[in-house]
């Protein structure tokens, strides 16, 4: 993607103003539309476009409809099934014989129109209304979680990468394998079991859910608090299953900045070590690693429908699992487009950043 | 160890006094590599001394050794390299402590690399290069304005013919490999340093640019006075910037003398090889020779000579034990004619070349 940009030969010894004028006369619309960021956003909606259509057929290729589950569990009741399915079609906001082709138009209208329509199964209830009230507990948790993990780990990846092959480096390198190595809703259980049950750290009973009984969001000190208490074995468990690849991956790239021409001469101009580290080094060696935030965020999305269910966070993780269990394909649908959209302003923050960091690729 | 006359370390005035120096790397939890032994010179002020010798000889590693700036894993385990300050002092630097070893740099020893295409930050901007030097080295408690260091910036590039409101704001990438060469030798000059470690400067470059380069080079040298310590292959850039020439060969010094000593009158046959493997540019054209097969492994040298192995005129005594230098032309200042070759003296092997001077 930007390595096109970088490509691009550097510019003459002598200024040639003449050769640069041509392309200075393009018409504006045609250099908007050249524009680098314009470019990332285009291909952004592209992707989220394409996610949703991926979905809306995805969740109807699923076996059964949300009426038929509805019917499904009214007959274990002892209700016959034809008087089951009859109470489900009124019940539902769903026509079972709507033609499919119809129901990709209305799907495709709303999205442009930025409306995702009703939930099935909670009639009266808009999709955006039930993703608002759950996403941002989940973004708010994972986006602190990848944040802690991102600085930590680069950190300790530097001091790895300055002791390679010391004691310390080697402790870490093995508890960063490891943690690597754990799904995260298994951190998150040792955690409950370990530190809640075992240990009595705290009590995991009380740290369910989001916020504590009779807490009203807004802004004050008790509110933010209390959602951090509560947020805090989500955090920790994203912390604690992502640290280790951002540690082991600055330690590589810090080594391999360290045998740089350009910090041996920074050496040899008598800087102190501290100007090195961090405007050297240290900035060298996270330049590759900016794409990677975004996917670190991408897939600890993924990962939190597990987390969340194993803590009793009321995150997306449990809608996104009613959706798929009750075939509520509107409310599937939203999630999966606003999750996708989330990664993917993640992935177009960072590549922006990246081309903010490295005057190699800025334009 | 070895003949050289001023061994013990008697101030003789000189700026750089190498004494019996080894540098060598850990290539393993206790394996070692000596990659350079037991070298010894005096580098008296103004004077330009060239290091030759095919690659793997050490002259980079010796350069690098001098300001330790080496490797994690490389270290000077043995000698002394007293450096006389600009006030007069002298320190050694194989010991000097960590700060004062990081004022030291620059300030009175700057070095300019080879291959000078990876030796600027790529996300910091010519200019940002400049502050951090000139900062780095600023007593404490008085912090020059950036203005005042931006204006000096500019006529350092203008001493190295560069157009400083264009490279000052140009970010590494944007230079030429010629621009980048020239912007590290303006910035290598900064802090007015008595001595410049040289390695390769020119390898990299078109032969035009090599040739404005070490022009530039010269004059800055007339100019400002300091001293070099040049390391390359290039024999005709040693021949011209240097006046005196050090050979290397397995990681130690076998033959010196003046410029004059080691092109019309070398007493070492590795030094004659390698003059002889280039063509000359003036006089009658004689087919270059080349010299088979490599130095020997840092790992396995032969008990004797190191050249040995490879050499046409080796004797009985040459497999055996090892030659060191001794003083063939006696002269101060450090520019006495050394060779390490047992037949140096051997009038049958030299007479031709005693003829030419």
């Amino acid at each position: 993607m930007a390595t096109e940009i970088a490509a691009s030969p550097p510019p003459p010894d002598t200024g040639d103003t003449r050769a640069a004028a041509p392309r200075r006369t393009s018409p504006l619309l045609k250099r908007l539309w050249r524009n680098y960021v314009f470019v990332k956003v285009r291909k952004a909606f592209v992707v989220v476009f394409v996610v949703a259509n991926v979905t809306f057929f995805l969740g109807r290729a699923m076996p059964g409809d949300p009426i038929d589950v509805m019917a499904g569990r009214l007959t274990q009741g002892g209700m016959s099934m034809d008087e089951a399915r009859a109470i489900a079609i009124h019940s539902l906001a769903y026509d079972p014989d709507a033609p499919l082709l119809r129901q990709w138009w209305e799907f495709i209208v709303g999205l442009f129109t930025l409306d995702l329509g009703d939930t099935i199964n909670r009639p009266g209830f808009s999709v955006t209304d039930a993703i608002g009230a759950y996403l941002p507990w989940t973004l708010f948790s994972i986006g602190v979680g990848t944040l802690i993990a991102i600085a930590v780990g680069l950190a300790f990846g530097m001091i790895m990468a300055y002791r390679r092959n010391q004691v310390l480096d080697h402790v870490l390198s093995v508890l960063a394998s490891v943690l690597g190595a754990i799904p995260n809703y298994l951190i998150a259980m040792v955690l409950v079991v370990g530190g809640g049950m075992y240990l009595g750290w705290f009590n995991p009973i009380e740290l369910r859910g989001t916020l504590s009984p009779g807490v009203r969001p807004g802004f004050s000190l008790t509110f933010i608090g209390d959602a951090f208490y509560h947020a805090a074995l989500p955090v920790f468990t994203y912390v604690l299953a992502i640290i280790g690849t951002w540690m082991l991956v600055m330690k590589a790239s810090t080594t391999e900045v360290l045998g740089e021409d350009y910090v041996t001469v920074a050496r040899a101009r008598g800087l102190r070590d501290g100007r090195i580290a961090t405007a050297y080094v240290g900035r060298n060696a996270v330049l590759p690693l900016v794409a990677q935030i975004a996917i670190s965020f991408g897939t600890l999305v993924g990962g939190a429908i597990f987390v969340e269910q194993v803590l009793v966070y009321k995150g997306v993780g449990g809608l996104l699992l009613d959706a798929v269990n009750y075939r509520d394909y509107p409310l599937l649908q939203g999630l999966l487009i606003i999750i996708t959209s989330c990664v993917v302003i993640a992935n177009l923050v960072a590549d922006l950043l990246y081309s903010r960091l490295d005057p190699r690729i800025r334009k | 160890m070895n003949d050289l006359p001023a061994a013990p370390d008697t101030d003789n005035g000189a700026l750089l006094s190498v004494r019996g120096v080894d540098v060598g790397y850990r290539t393993g939890r206790r394996t070692h590599v000596t990659a350079v032994r037991d070298i010894s010179f005096d580098l008296h002020p103004g004077q330009s001394m060239a290091l030759v010798g095919e690659s793997g000889c050490g002259k980079t590693t010796l350069g690098l050794g001098l300001l330790r700036l080496l490797p994690r894993t490389g270290v000077v385990p043995r000698g002394q390299i007293l450096f006389r300050r600009k006030d007069g002092t002298r320190v050694d630097v194989r010991t000097l402590e960590r700060e004062k070893l990081r004022r030291f740099r620059w300030n009175e020893a700057a070095m300019v690399f080879q291959g000078a295409m990876n030796a600027f930050n790529p996300v910091l901007r010519i200019e940002e290069h400049f502050l951090d030097t000139f900062r780095a080295h600023e007593r404490a408690g008085r912090r020059r304005p950036r203005k005042e260091i931006l204006e000096r910036s500019a006529q350092l590039l203008e001493t190295v013919r560069l157009d400083p409101a264009r490279v000052l704001k140009s970010f590494p990438h944007e230079l030429s490999g010629g621009m980048r060469q020239r912007s590290l030798i303006a910035l290598a000059l900064a802090l007015e340093p008595q001595l410049l470690i040289l390695d390769e400067p020119t390898t990299a470059l078109d032969i035009l640019t090599q040739r404005s380069i070490v022009e530039r080079l010269a004059e800055l040298r007339e100019e400002l006075r300091f001293s070099m310590v040049f390391i390359t292959h290039d024999l005709g850039l040693a021949a011209e910037l240097a006046d005196r020439v050090g050979t290397m060969y397995a990681g130690r010094l076998i033959e010196t003398g003046t410029t004059r000593d080691i092109f019309y009158r070398s007493r070492h046959p590795y030094t004659s090889a390698l003059i002889n493997s280039v063509p000359p540019v003036v006089g009658d054209l004689h087919v270059p020779e080349s010299l088979p097969g490599g130095p020997p492994s840092l790992n396995a040298l032969p008990p004797g000579c190191s050249f040995e192995p490879r050499c046409a005129h080796a004797q009985e005594v040459c497999a055996s034990e090892r030659p060191v230098l001794q003083v063939l032309r006696r002269r101060d200042a450090g520019l006495s004619h050394t060779a390490a070759c047992f037949r140096c003296t051997d009038a049958e092997l030299h007479a031709e070349g005693a003829s030419r001077d």
